[in-house]
């Protein structure tokens, strides 16, 4: 098992927003994570990660217990996160920055070559070696999701966590980072996805979760998520209706 | 029924004024009078300037026209000019590396610790608010009079003062990417290296050009104390009763300022772009 989750808790200033959450990810696996916002999505895998602290649970990643700082887990971010006047290329090195001895790491002059050689590997797997030399900042928000991708891939965990990595695309580019990240799946890699689209989801995830009170309420394979289930995460479809005064 | 927007449109009554509260008349009153008891200790007075303005005048038609002679003058201002840029260019270049190590150091969101954070911040308020003059003063009694002292002394004190500006800089650096470096197992130099300074970059070099501006500036006053350079010609005129050299060093110096400020607002326009 690639990701073990059990019993996990966590509330911020009083408020249960994880409530015994489990969870496991096998390798090669795509699970998509929905739910309404506040959910508690983005702080599972903000847990897994060690950017917050569980209140109580065990996080397993392959097998070894995750540590803030040490966590096996790569992660993408609904806002990127990359340098904007680097190139894509230095960009991605710099997942590799944890296994790095210091004297090789302070600059990109000083990354060996063998870890630029890595990077392009990387950049090339998610369909961007063309923009290697570009500064990111140039490039289309869903290029730029996709180096974010390279990054984490050049980090070599096995597993990889995207906090809603195409909320802010455009459909075409969302349908490109979702391709990159079901081949990921497939090339062996437990991929965890935080969505805030169903369709999406169905579409390109091997199993559905949906988290709603801190608990996970579904967890299906996509052809068996219904439309009822979808509305029990996030409610009916729509708004109330308004009342228009009248003269 | 009827909704909230319809109260608005149909309201035609103006809001009225808000007049000063009690509260901020009082402030104002104390402002006030911070400034007469200021006006007050520094003997501040429009009539002594009116009375004694024929002296200011007799000062300035001796300074004018200002001696442009080639050898005896300008040829020596432009040569003392140029030792002036050039303990102001070595006073900021070489107060970088400290000022970056410090910065980051008292820097809350790069830090390596509360003690490591108050260290940091005490010695740069140190440097800070020891004038670079008595810096200039204290050096020179260690190498001498001449403008190796004002290097130093100006290598002390604007690391103090630009560690201090890029530490709030680095601070208001997006926290993104040093979250993303973090998750990735970065160390803390690595997070600064690879996340902060690149993100702050533009403002840093832009703060680093406005230092270089100002410490051109501080090192014709340095220059007074016996740092060399153009400050040392100045002192030297006025000495000498010989105000139209004055005039002329002072135009000199105008021309290096401008010069100055124009190319740090090129590399800045270039680096912005």
């Amino acid at each position: 098992m690639s990701l073990r989750i059990s019993a996990l808790r966590k509330s911020f200033d009083g408020r249960v927003v994880l409530d015994g959450v489990d969870l496991d990810v096998q390798a090669g696996e795509f699970v998509a994570v929905l739910g309404a916002n506040g959910s508690g999505k983005s702080t599972i895998l903000r847990c897994v990660v060690g950017l917050e602290s569980p209140d109580s649970g065990d996080i397993l990643v392959n097998e070894v217990p995750a540590r803030p700082g040490a966590s096996q887990a790569a992660m993408v971010f609904q806002k990127i996160h990359l340098v904007g006047r680097r190139s894509a290329l230095d960009n991605v090195c710099t997942g590799a920055l944890g296994r790095l001895p210091l004297h090789r790491s302070l600059s990109p002059l000083l990354f060996p070559a063998a870890l630029r050689a890595e990077a392009m590997r990387c950049l090339d797997r998610v369909g961007l070696a063309d923009q290697a030399d570009q500064p990111v900042r140039r490039l289309s928000g869903g290029q730029q999701q996709r180096v974010a991708i390279a990054r984490a891939l050049c980090r070599r965990a096995p597993v990889l966590l995207a906090d809603e990595p195409v909320s802010a695309l455009d459909p075409h580019a969302a349908e490109q980072v979702l391709t990159v990240l079901a081949g990921l799946a497939g090339d062996g890699l437990a991929v965890v996805a935080v969505l805030h689209q169903p369709e999406l989801a169905r579409e390109h995830a091997h199993r559905v979760v949906g988290l709603a009170d801190g608990s996970i309420a579904v967890d299906a394979a996509p052809e068996s998520v219904s439309d009822r289930d979808i509305e029990s995460l996030y409610g009916p479809a729509g708004l109330p209706p308004v009342t228009v005064a009248s003269a | 029924m009827m909704a909230t927007t319809d109260e608005a449109t149909t309201r035609t009554t103006l809001p009225r004024r808000r007049w000063p509260t009690p509260r901020m008349l009082a402030l104002v009153g104390v402002v006030v009078a911070i400034h007469v008891v200021a006006m007050r200790q520094t003997d501040f007075s429009l009539g002594a300037l009116a009375q004694g303005w024929s002296g200011m005048a007799d000062f300035v038609a001796e300074a004018i026209p200002p001696d442009l002679s080639w050898r005896g003058v300008l040829l020596r201002s432009i040569k003392a000019a140029a030792v002036t840029l050039h303990i102001g260019l070595l006073g900021t270049t070489l107060s970088v590396p400290f000022a970056l190590a410090l910065a980051a150091l008292a820097a809350r969101s790069t830090t390596s610790g509360l003690l490591a954070y108050q260290t940091a911040r005490s010695l740069l308020s140190f440097l800070r608010s020891v004038p670079d003059v008595v810096f200039a003063l204290v050096f020179v009694t260690a190498v001498g009079l001449g403008p190796f002292a004002g290097v130093l002394a100006l290598v002390f004190h604007n690391t103090g003062v630009m560690g201090k500006l890029w530490a709030e800089a680095m601070e208001e650096a997006d926290p993104g990417p040093r979250e993303a470096l973090r998750v990735h197992g970065a160390t803390r130099a690595q997070v600064v290296s690879h996340a902060v300074v690149p993100t702050v970059l533009p403002q840093l070099i832009g703060l680093l050009l406005y230092r270089f501006d100002v410490n051109v500036r501080s090192s014709l006053v340095l220059g007074l104390v016996g740092a060399g350079g153009i400050g040392f010609l100045i002192n030297q005129s006025i000495k000498l009763f010989r105000f139209d050299e004055m005039f002329t060093h002072i135009l000199v110096v105008l021309v290096l300022v401008i010069a100055v400020d124009q190319l740090s607002g090129y590399i800045r326009r270039r680096i912005g772009s």
